[in-house]
């Protein structure tokens, strides 16, 4: 995706792997050698198999330009994608069945700051789960009540959504497998997880 | 029989030997190709299945399996997997039933060194990634590791009914309840379980999968392992994961425990290992013996016999499986394995 500055070939390959290191281990932060990490993940994933929501007019005409848009509102879309707090609703996204959880959405934040321990204006969350050991808080740079609510839009495992955050060339995840606790609001997210169910 | 005279001449080579033919061919090879073979295009596919994998640890995705210059079965889901994966600094490790020196092993490493210009190696603790069929190595694998699995059969209850759509509404449900059945069935006929390859394995809690035809051996090594496991299927076109840190239990009942092989009073032939997994071989002269499966290792076991199996590791004490330090802790899964006896 030249026209976003990624590296058709190498540069959606640097951010798929580090988007699989931010997946497996969920509250970790990544970099993607691209920035900004949010246009490196869309060009790493988007093209005319899937549909797609953004209201960022330059990520939508750079993917329409080589074909790859098949845009949709984003409570149909497969990948959607938000700077900060979007005007849509995290908890009206595809969740996908239960026989194939797989066709829940992904959600790729742009958010204001990453970080392995949080930073003042950030809003600390602690995983817990599939590919945590113990348990991890990180610091994303989004309101408490956006946090809140994607745990509610993961509570009924397997069905669900992934989220990507970005910062930066930053990465971090928080797949439907996790368990969210925000700051010490309490355990969020399902009486799924429970993680050893 | 007579299909040899219908040769177009025009387009024959003449050359003095096969050798000789390819000879002239060079240049053209790989021009044409793109990085790692696939395309980019089906690499989104296998990436965007693959990511949702690892956030459903267990569930089988769907994704759109490519032709392949082999043979669907021959681990064509690996090798999309896996070139997917691969980048130039990246080395590759590929074994076929613990050998690095098979030709299927052979080939795939050729395909991905010439075309996604990776190194390659045989030594597991050198690798970024590892493809492989039917084994997990010795050699406890690290946080920065990527194990692909080659997989025939996806769906650990294909055993018990041969209904996908069925099947797919149970996992939907996690209703297992027919695979109980099997394992009771199982103990009445033989007194324990006797399952000795794909063994239904439990992971995090929620979704029964097929771990590929590992032995029984290389199940403890799943749970709670610092490494992503990704597991692709060509022919059925799906792939599946185990991410890092992630419960992995085998199937069993409170007495009737899971059990790994027992080599009573064997040891490898080559090394004398008596912690690895060993396979019977027979030798031309028709005597039996038995050898370490996991080749690479084999080797190293044979210049230091008590090199153990977390050697490359800043901490000891690891558990990856039988042969491993702290695997003794789950409950007597190795315990047979570590001292030879068998105690039934």
């Amino acid at each position: 995706m030249r026209a976003l500055d990624v590296d058709p070939v190498h540069g959606t390959r640097r951010t798929f792997r580090t988007l699989c290191d931010a997946t497996s281990r969920p509250g970790t932060v990544h970099r993607t050698q691209t920035a900004p990490a949010d246009y490196a993940v869309v060009a790493a994933l988007v093209d005319h198999e899937v549909t797609f929501h953004s209201s960022d007019e330059e990520l939508t005409e750079a993917l329409a330009s080589q074909g790859r848009l098949e845009s949709a509102a984003p409570a149909e879309a497969d990948i959607v994608h938000t700077k900060g707090v979007p005007s849509w609703d995290v908890r009206d996204l595809e969740r996908g069945s239960l026989v194939e959880p797989s066709e829940g959405a992904t959600v790729v934040y742009r958010v204001d700051g990453l970080a392995a321990s949080p930073e003042d204006g950030q809003t600390a969350v602690t995983v817990t789960g599939p590919g945590v050991d113990g348990a991890t808080t990180f610091g994303v740079g989004l309101p408490e009540a956006e946090v809140t609510a994607l745990a509610d839009a993961q509570a009924d495992y397997p069905r669900g959504v992934d989220a990507v955050f970005t910062s930066g060339d930053a990465v971090a995840a928080l797949p439907r497998s996790v368990t969210l606790r925000v700051a010490d609001d309490g355990e969020r997210g399902s009486e799924d997880d429970g993680g050893e169910r | 029989m007579t299909e040899t005279d219908d040769i177009d001449v025009e387009t024959a080579v003449s050359a003095d030997s096969v050798e000789a033919a390819l000879e002239d061919l060079e240049g053209e090879g790989l021009e044409g190709y793109n990085y790692a073979y696939l395309d980019e295009h089906t690499k989104r596919e296998v990436r965007r299945a693959i990511l949702k994998a690892i956030a459903i640890p267990g569930h089988q995705v769907p994704y759109a399996s490519r032709p392949m210059p082999l043979a669907r079965g021959w681990g064509t889901g690996g090798i999309q997997a896996s070139l997917s994966l691969l980048g130039p600094e990246d080395t590759f490790k590929v074994i076929d039933q613990g050998s690095d020196e098979s030709v299927n092993a052979a080939n795939i490493r050729r395909l991905a060194a010439d075309t996604a210009e990776v190194a390659t190696t045989t030594d597991t603790t050198d690798a970024d990634v590892i493809q492989t069929r039917h084994r997990i190595p010795e050699e406890v694998l690290t946080d920065d590791q990527i194990l692909v699995l080659q997989v025939p059969v996806t769906d650990a209850l294909r055993k018990v009914d041969s209904s996908d759509a069925a099947n797919r509404r149970r996992h939907a449900h996690k209703n297992y309840g027919k695979m109980w059945v099997h394992l009771y069935e199982n103990v009445v006929e033989w007194g324990e379980i006797n399952i000795a390859a794909r063994y239904p394995t439990m992971v995090a809690g929620r979704y029964l999968m097929d771990p590929s035809p590992i032995p029984r051996w290389d199940v403890p090594k799943l749970d709670d392992a610092d490494n992503l496991f990704v597991f692709a299927a060509g022919r059925e076109a799906r792939i599946y994961a185990v991410p890092p840190h992630t419960d992995v239990e085998p199937l069993a009942f409170e007495d009737r425990q899971f059990q790994v092989e027992r080599f009573p009073e064997q040891s490898c032939a080559a090394c004398g290992s008596t912690d690895t997994y060993l396979t019977e071989v027979e030798t031309d002269d028709g005597t039996r013996h038995f050898a370490c499966n996991d080749a690479s290792f084999c080797l190293k076991r044979q210049d230091d016999p008590t090199l153990p199996k977390d050697h490359h590791l800043e901490r000891s004490g690891v558990d990856w499986g039988p042969g491993t330090p702290d695997a003794d802790g789950d409950g007597g899964v190795a315990g047979d394995a570590d001292d030879g006896g068998d105690d039934e």
